[in-house]
């Protein structure tokens, strides 16, 4: 059984049809990229996988178990939908740390307002684990501001496994950064992929994707043109339209 | 000596009424400012109009002229004379009405400011980690707000210092009144000019203090940015 099963999924912002009859499954401790041009829908549909956004038609099931069903209003309700969140994690390309909380702060705070405190020193702990996975663990007294590009999204991506999401999604994680930054971030990427963390990756990087990735998506204009093993999607595209994008993405 | 003693005894006593409206001000355009600039911000569009049509309106007019309207209209409109209570209560509690509803107007636009400059990848970020709306509001957005409304805040608070003085214009026998009365004939003295240049340095010196205290937040406030 696959861990994640989305079927169907539409979204439309007013008349613009942004996510065509989306479907995938992605299996436990698996590493999905979706590539695909600006404007293709990618950040949408990570959006509507993290309730962000509601979609027109579709269905999300996590283990079997469908927890967002477009035609039955029942499994959209806010106090559950809160739930069910958290079989998500999503990084964001801007990072969206919170400003006033330190780094280990920004790890803790959903899982110290979620459980009392005789729980917390137990969610500092793991907080502090999680940052020296990161190769954050001497900065994890420092502010946002007082952090690079890359280590800001570092302590994101601790701060959105601290929830054990089921999947963790990333949305162009590397995309605001320098470039001499993007390596750090993709390594720890990369470092979670080989520990089976179940991920769904938009990225531009199309090296990293083929490396890192077991699967590949093709998004054009809503909808998926192709997908398949990392390997074959990107080296041996099968669809005219794949190859034009990845052919631009070589020249530059 | 004596002369300056008497002054300044009818000045301290004065200042205290510039300094109680400042405080009941700030006491009731804290709050109703927030109801405002919620109202400023609802969805439901006749009533998002209808507050900003009365924000514009009172911040598009003159506090002067808003003051004399807010006492002497009802008085000439209403068959049973002047709704204000007899002698200075009246024209105390009329003035802070007026100064309440006026300030407030301003502060709601600057709320509006500070929520509206928090950008929503907050928000987001928060419902993500599974954060209910008001865990949300208190936990991630409030300080964010709190930072940014607090440089354009202390602007208004010495504005609102300086603005008490108004309240002559409807008797109400605040420090300026006082001082001018020393210039007509007053304890005893007549002619006296620098009383009323005197009363500057009480200003100064309150937004002076002011100055400082908004200061030492606003470094309380830059451990993050
Ligand atoms: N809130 C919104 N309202 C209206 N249109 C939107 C909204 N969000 C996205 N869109 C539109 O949906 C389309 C897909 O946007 P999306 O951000 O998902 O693309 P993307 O594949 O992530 O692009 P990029 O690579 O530039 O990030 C775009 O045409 C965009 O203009
Ligand atoms: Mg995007």
């Amino acid at each position: 059984m696959s861990l994640l099963e989305v079927k169907g999924i539409e979204k439309r912002f007013g008349d613009t049809e942004v996510l065509k009859d989306i479907s995938f499954s992605l299996e436990e401790g698996k590493a999905l990229a979706i590539i695909g041009s600006s404007g293709s829908g990618k950040t949408t549909l990570l959006r509507c996988l993290n309730f962000l956004e509601k979609p027109d038609a579709g269905t999300i099931s996590v283990r079997g178990k469908c927890i967002f069903d477009a035609a039955d209003p029942a499994t959209q309700r806010e106090n559950e939908v809160r739930q069910k969140r958290l079989h998500f994690g999503l990084v964001f390309q801007s990072f969206n740390l919170f400003p006033q909380y330190t780094a280990l702060e920004n790890v803790t705070l959903a899982g110290k307002l979620r459980q009392d405190k005789s729980q917390w020193s137990a969610i500092e702990r793991q907080g502090m684990e999680l940052l020296e996975r990161m190769g954050l663990g001497d900065r994890s007294g420092h502010y946002p501001h007082q952090l690079s590009g890359g280590q800001q999204q570092r302590v994101a991506i601790a701060r959105a496994l601290a929830l054990q999401p089921d999947v963790l999604c990333f949305d162009e994680p590397t995309s605001a950064l320098d470039p001499e930054l993007t390596g750090e971030v993709l390594k720890v990427i990369r470092s979670l992929a080989e520990q089976d963390t179940t991920m769904i990756i938009v990225t531009h990087e199309m090296a990293f994707a083929r490396d890192v990735a077991d699967e590949v998506i093709f998004m054009d204009g809503g909808v998926i043109v192709e997908q398949g093993s990392a390997k074959e999607v990107i080296e041996h595209p099968a669809q005219e339209r794949t190859r034009q994008f990845l052919a631009r993405y070589a020249e530059s | 000596m004596e002369q300056f003693t008497t002054v300044v005894g009818a000045l301290n006593v004065s200042f205290l009424l510039n300094l109680k409206l400042f405080a009941i001000t700030l006491l009731g355009a804290i709050p109703l400012g927030l109801v405002i600039s919620f109202g400023s911000m609802c969805r439901f569009t006749p009533l998002r109009w209808l507050t900003r049509t009365v924000v514009w309106i009172i911040r598009g007019t003159p506090l002067m002229l808003q003051l004399y309207i807010i006492f002497f209209i009802p008085g000439m409109m209403l068959e049973s004379g002047s709704p204000w209570p007899a002698g200075s209560s009246g024209r105390f509690l009329a003035a802070s009405i007026m100064f309440i509803i006026n300030y407030a107007c301003y502060f709601s636009e600057i709320y509006r400011g500070g929520i509206q400059g928090v950008p929503v990848g907050q928000q987001e970020a928060g419902l993500v980690l599974g954060l209910t709306r008001r865990q949300i509001f208190f936990k991630v957005t409030l300080l964010q707000m709190v930072k940014r409304i607090v440089p354009p805040m202390g602007n208004e608070f010495i504005t609102l210092v300086k603005d008490t003085s108004l309240a002559n214009v409807i008797s109400v026998q605040e420090i300026i009144w006082a001082g001018k009365a020393f210039f007509k004939t007053s304890h005893g003295y007549s002619g006296l000019m620098w009383p009323i240049f005197f009363t500057g340095v009480y200003f100064l010196a309150f937004s002076g203090v002011l100055t400082l205290l908004f200061d030492r937040l606003e470094k309380k406030l830059d451990y993050f940015k």
